[in-house]
């Protein structure tokens, strides 16, 4: 059985920031996303996009996940973002301000049209939405199933917050929004991230929050910061007593199958394949970044 | 959380508070509100001015970082703006007047320095290949001989006055290199001003005539708000140009002697020049030479003048 | 691409490069760099850069590069940066800024 991707930590990078582009890998998040969006001033848009275009195609990208955020298609940057990206070879297109399944098709039609012009294989762009309003939330579930490539959807707080006529607090602020996003993820059996934390001196809250993600079971969060990643997969790192656990569920598991037993058991208690697959991801995350600290 | 940094910018003539801030920043870094500034880049941060940059034209002045901010990253993203501003605005080539001790912060920040008057002031630009470009378009203009004469003008306009010097000056030389100053700050613009010189002087012969060069200094264009003493000034204009002329221009051409129209305590004054004699040329300095005036010819040039000191 | 005006791209931060790009009065390609790392990588940069203009098809313009320590994709990027905003250019064929 393949192991899952780990999306624990998505890194935003300007792309305008040369600088960034060129050190970044080496802080092995999860996945890289190269920000034309909010991160990037209209006067350096053309610039941003040929800077994230030629990144993309250097060799220390291809070992990472690479995730795009364009600018809307509404505005005059967002097509021009988009051909970039996908001829750079990027893994996963963004969408900012995802509102319906209809804003989400009309990325992928525009994805479709491109990977055949450029001759990109059909369907290796994969689609992230981005809910950012309460339209947003309340149409994640019609979001989420819209479109096969799509591989996740991630809320993003600050405009959220805005839209919903209120400020980022302590986490009460986004308590729907996190728990619709994530019940609509599940259902449509892709991945969910939690929200941006804005405040880099704050260790301790960034900590609590990254927290209440993992165990609300988001899959990763995005980060501002490369002195957030390993916090973060400290906090996605199992316990000794969780990998001890895993272990003896999948030695189970494969006496079971050695035995040519149709059933696995421990301890008298029947397990069944989701408890093996999550066992198989704590050996991973354990493999991955180590023990919880 | 730290707050962010915000440019933007400030028409001084038309933002009398804002230009109040600046005018204090400027003090509390013991510089003044050039008067011909034009627009202003301000930095603030939480609403409170923390850097300013001004230009005039093509002119970086007023430069200022709040103690607070300074060594850090605020100095280069200021720079920068200033040179996006200045773009927009019409100019790519910019130059920068500065204390000989901030030369290496402003160098930092990509601009090279031209010339140094020692312990006044440094003159700056911001490309690498500003003056070299200069000097190598004027060594394909090379002529040889043993004694190749310059003249600068303004020629604001050109009279009967600058046309004698430039004869007298072709006579006594193997061959002329005449340059018309280039900026519109006089009356007369340049287009006409050169076009005037290029018909005064088409009967002269072993003359070049050269459009006029941003290195070629003139007094409208030096900024005197980091010297307080108004008479240093006026002689520290003069060495930048005299600097830029010496180790730059001079050379490229193998100029032995520039002329002024001039009397005999104006060929003092050039001989007596404070401070920067010691500021070595690589080549000989050319031999300034003056021409007695015609008692009838008016219009002096304008970077005659009596010096302070008689 | 044909240079009409002054134009620029890129920073002086660390890893960066400013590049900036203007027509040249006597109607030729004039490519200066200047960089911290002159002796090691000065020849690349030029390389790079050159390369980079000749896929734009510029024949004139003054391109003058202070390298502050960029990698080869942030020297390709800025360049079509400055050279695009130079010729204001709209339409982008990716064939040739590949």
């Amino acid at each position: 059985m393949t192991l899952c991707t780990l999306r624990r930590s998505m890194l935003f990078l300007p792309a305008s920031s040369a600088a960034m582009l060129s050190t970044a890998f080496v802080h092995r998040p999860d996945s890289i996303m190269f920000d034309l969006e909010d991160a990037v001033a209209l006067r350096e848009k053309d610039s941003a996009r040929l800077m994230m275009f030629h990144a993309l195609r250097n060799p220390v990208y291809r070992e990472l996940e690479t995730v795009v955020r364009i600018n809307p298609l509404a505005t005059p940057f967002g097509l021009p973002d988009l051909e970039a990206a996908v001829r750079a070879g990027a893994d996963v297109i963004r969408l900012p301000k995802t509102d319906t399944a209809a804003d989400l098709l009309e990325l992928e039609a525009q994805v479709e049209r491109i990977e055949m012009v450029c001759g990109r294989p059909r369907g290796s762009t994969r689609l992230m939405a981005a809910i950012e309003s309460a339209s947003g939330v309340v149409n994640a579930v019609a979001i989420a199933m819209a479109s096969p490539r799509l591989m996740g959807i991630a809320l993003a707080g600050f405009d959220y917050v805005v839209d919903m006529q209120t400020e980022r607090g302590d986490g009460t602020e986004l308590f729907y929004a996190r728990c619709a996003v994530l019940h609509a993820a599940r259902a449509a059996k892709i991945d969910a991230f939690d929200v941006v934390f804005g405040d880099l001196d704050d260790e301790a809250g960034f900590i609590r929050e990254a927290e209440l993600a993992r165990r609300l079971g988001f899959n990763g969060k995005s980060l501002i910061n490369p002195r957030q990643i390993e916090l973060l997969h400290n906090v996605y790192a199992p316990t000794a007593a969780e990998a001890a656990h895993a272990g003896k569920v999948l030695a189970a598991a494969d006496a079971a199958e050695r035995d040519g037993l149709g059933v696995v058991s421990l301890n008298g208690k029947m397990i069944d394949a989701p408890i093996i697959n999550r066992a198989r991801r704590v050996l991973q995350l354990a493999a991955t970044s180590g023990i919880r600290r | 959380m730290t707050e962010p940094l915000e440019f933007g910018t400030v028409d001084p003539g038309r933002e009398p508070l804002a230009a109040a801030e600046i005018r204090q920043l400027l003090a509390a870094c013991e510089l003044e509100l050039e008067a011909g500034v034009q627009v202003f880049l301000v930095c603030r941060q939480g609403g409170q001015l923390v850097a300013c940059a001004g230009l005039e034209g093509g002119i970086v002045k007023c430069v200022a970082v709040a103690e607070a901010h300074r060594g850090g990253s605020l100095s280069l993203a200021l720079m920068h703006e200033l040179g996006c501003l200045a773009l927009e605005r019409g100019h790519s080539h910019l130059f920068l007047y500065t204390r000989p001790g901030n030369a290496a912060r402003f160098q930092g920040c990509g601009f090279h320095p031209l010339v140094e008057v020692p312990g006044w002031a440094t003159l700056m630009e911001n490309t690498p290949a500003g003056i070299q470009g200069c000097v190598r378009g004027l060594r394909r203009q090379r002529r040889e001989g043993g004694r190749i004469g310059c003249v600068v003008l303004n020629a604001n306009p050109f009279t009967l006055g600058h046309q004698h010097l430039v004869r007298s000056a072709a006579r006594a030389c193997d061959w002329l290199h005449l340059f018309v100053v280039g900026e519109d700050a006089s009356a007369v613009p340049f287009r006409d001003r050169f076009s005037l010189v290029r018909a005064g002087v088409a009967g002269i012969e072993r003359v070049t005539l050269h459009p006029g060069s941003r290195y070629l200094i003139s007094r409208a264009t030096f900024p005197s708000y980091f010297i307080k003493d108004r008479c240093i000034v006026e002689t520290c204009d003069t060495a930048v140009d005299l600097l830029l002329f010496r180790q730059h221009l001079a050379p490229a051409l193998g100029i032995t002697h520039r002329y002024v129209g001039t009397e005999p305590f104006c060929r003092l004054r050039w001989r007596n020049c404070p401070g920067w004699r010691s500021a070595a040329a690589r080549s000989p300095p050319p031999k300034c030479a003056g021409c007695r005036r015609r008692a009838t010819s008016p219009g002096w040039p304008p970077w005659c003048r009596r010096p302070p000191w008689t | 691409m044909e240079i009409v005006q002054a134009a620029m791209a890129g920073t002086l931060e660390s890893s960066d490069l400013l590049v900036k790009v203007s027509p040249h009065d006597e109607g030729r390609l004039e490519l200066v760099v200047s960089s911290q790392v002159m002796r090691q990588f000065g020849g690349q940069i030029r390389r790079v850069a050159l390369e980079t203009l000749a896929r734009l098809e510029v024949e004139a313009g003054l391109v003058v590069i202070e390298d502050k320590g960029a990698l080869d994709c942030a020297i390709r990027a800025r360049i079509q940066a400055a050279v695009l905003r130079a010729a204001r250019c709209q339409e982008l064929d990716w064939r040739v800024l590949a």
